[in-house]
């Protein structure tokens, strides 16, 4: 975790031959530079952009959610905390958030059943006619290697914006049984992919 | 509180996935504050949500980044956090010991495509030099060998990226995966070495140590791709100042030591 993390150097001489390193990037975002904006744009707009497509399924609207969450980036970079997580990490969690609070304004009710029928698809549908990267096929495996009521209860929470007493609601399965479930799932599958 | 700790603890999967109520959450979040080994445990759980959404990822319309960089250039940023301000995002909460471990080897299993980028990019230097190099077919052959033993690394099921620096001076990247027994190496900001000095690469395995090849003069600060095939269990990847010519054992100290995935 913190270990497996290295602090970015915020001195100006940081960041030569590091283009790579998003926390460095986002450490020069939060001094305002703009070039490492644009850098960081590159990096992340695309993985906000699908995750976000995931959740809120309407096209128009995730890309209002990604430019949302891009602001976001750009106004709090001063907040990220590379100890704490990758830079990857924290800009996810901020576009998740802002996708599954997107989808819980809407509260209609007969469009998030819809959703619930097709969660299950969910992943496949959203990682398709993409661009591909070499982390897509792994994700999947490690997908696969979860119990299925572990991949439903993350998935469904995850894509579905449901709440852990929803997923047990739509999955007919106790509440602390879901919450379990989601816990366990997310260990195997943080334990697969190699993340600490 | 009326939940017990235990109980409390098993909601660390709901709310990593934000399917936690309101209520809930707060009373979650309060719970992270006080226990280091929750928080240690949302970020991992943090780590593997977010290769799950950053996996899907799609292109976005090019109209977009335009509108994005209007956007950022007349919004104000926020200060920092002070010592005293609260946590503004639970769940990335400080260590109370201090987090700050540093460790030079990173694995980051997110920026492969960067990687994959210079790849490619590698491979249309290769097919430019295949137009231009009429001349040179033995060259342009061994480039496309060596872009295909690129691409086998690059797009193997197994493929992960360690990053670290040098001592010296500069980055090392490298691109491993087990099942093609082998690895794709890059540099930059490696310090310029005279003309009688190399860079090179070995593989240190409880067999000894064998030569992996000579780097190849940095062209703008960058070095590579480089593959270097044939890693067996337990060897680690390390990089030392040579005689021009290379050496068969290592005459210098490491100025980079690699762990491998095993």
């Amino acid at each position: 975790m913190s270990d497996s993390q290295e602090l970015p150097q915020r001195g100006p001489a940081d960041g030569a031959g590091a283009d790579a390193d998003a926390a460095v990037l986002l450490a020069h975002v939060a001094r305002g530079d703009q070039i490492a904006f644009e850098e960081v744009y590159d990096l992340m707009a695309g993985p906000i952009l699908g995750m976000v497509r995931g959740v809120v399924r309407d096209v128009a609207q995730s890309e209002e959610v990604m430019q949302e969450v891009l602001l976001d980036l750009w106004r709090t970079a001063s907040r990220f905390d590379s100890s704490k997580g990758s830079a990857m990490a924290w800009v996810m969690t901020l576009a998740h958030r802002r996708a599954v609070d997107r989808v819980r304004s809407e509260q209609k009710s007969a469009e998030r059943e819809l959703r619930a029928a097709s969660a299950q698809i969910d992943y496949d549908d959203v990682t398709e006619a993409v661009e591909a990267t070499i982390d897509r096929e792994r994700v999947r495996r490690c997908l696969r290697s979860l119990t299925d009521l572990q991949r439903e209860s993350v998935t469904l929470a995850y894509y579905g914006s449901y709440s852990y007493s929803e997923v047990a609601g739509l999955l007919g399965v106790a509440v602390g049984t879901v919450k379990t479930r989601m816990r366990d799932g997310l260990i195997r599958l943080r334990d697969c992919l190699g993340v600490e | 509180m009326r939940r017990g700790q235990s109980d409390l603890h098993t909601l660390a999967g709901a709310y990593a996935l934000d399917a936690v109520p309101d209520g809930d959450r707060a009373r979650f979040e309060r719970h992270l504050g006080r226990c280091e080994a929750c928080a240690q445990e949302i970020r991992g759980l943090r780590e593997a949500t977010a290769r799950l959404g950053a996996s899907a990822a799609v292109r976005p319309r090019a109209e977009l980044k335009t509108q994005a960089l209007r956007a950022i250039a007349r919004t104000r940023q926020l200060p920092p956090l002070t010592r005293d301000d609260a946590p503004a995002r639970p769940g990335w909460r400080a260590r109370p010991g201090g987090g700050r471990a540093v460790s030079r080897l990173r694995q980051r299993p997110w920026v492969p495509r960067l990687a994959t980028a210079l790849a490619v990019g590698f491979l249309a230097v290769a097919v430019g030099m295949g137009v231009l190099a009429i001349g040179a077919r033995h060259q342009v052959a061994q480039d496309q060998d060596r872009g295909h033993a690129i691409a086998a690394v690059l797009n193997a099921s197994d493929v992960i990226m360690l990053t670290a620096r040098v001592t010296t001076g500069g980055n090392a990247t490298v691109l491993e995966s087990r099942h093609e027994h082998s690895l794709v190496f890059t540099a930059s900001g490696l310090p310029a070495l005279p003309p009688t000095r190399s860079y090179e690469l070995w593989l240190m395995g409880p067999g000894g140590t064998r030569p992996a090849g000579m780097l190849p003069r940095p062209r703008a600060g960058m070095i590579g791709p480089m593959v270097v095939s044939g890693l067996a269990a337990g060897d680690r990847m390390g990089l030392t100042v040579e005689p021009a010519g290379g050496s068969a054992r290592p005459t210098s100290a490491a100025i980079l030591i690699l762990r491998l995935a095993s």
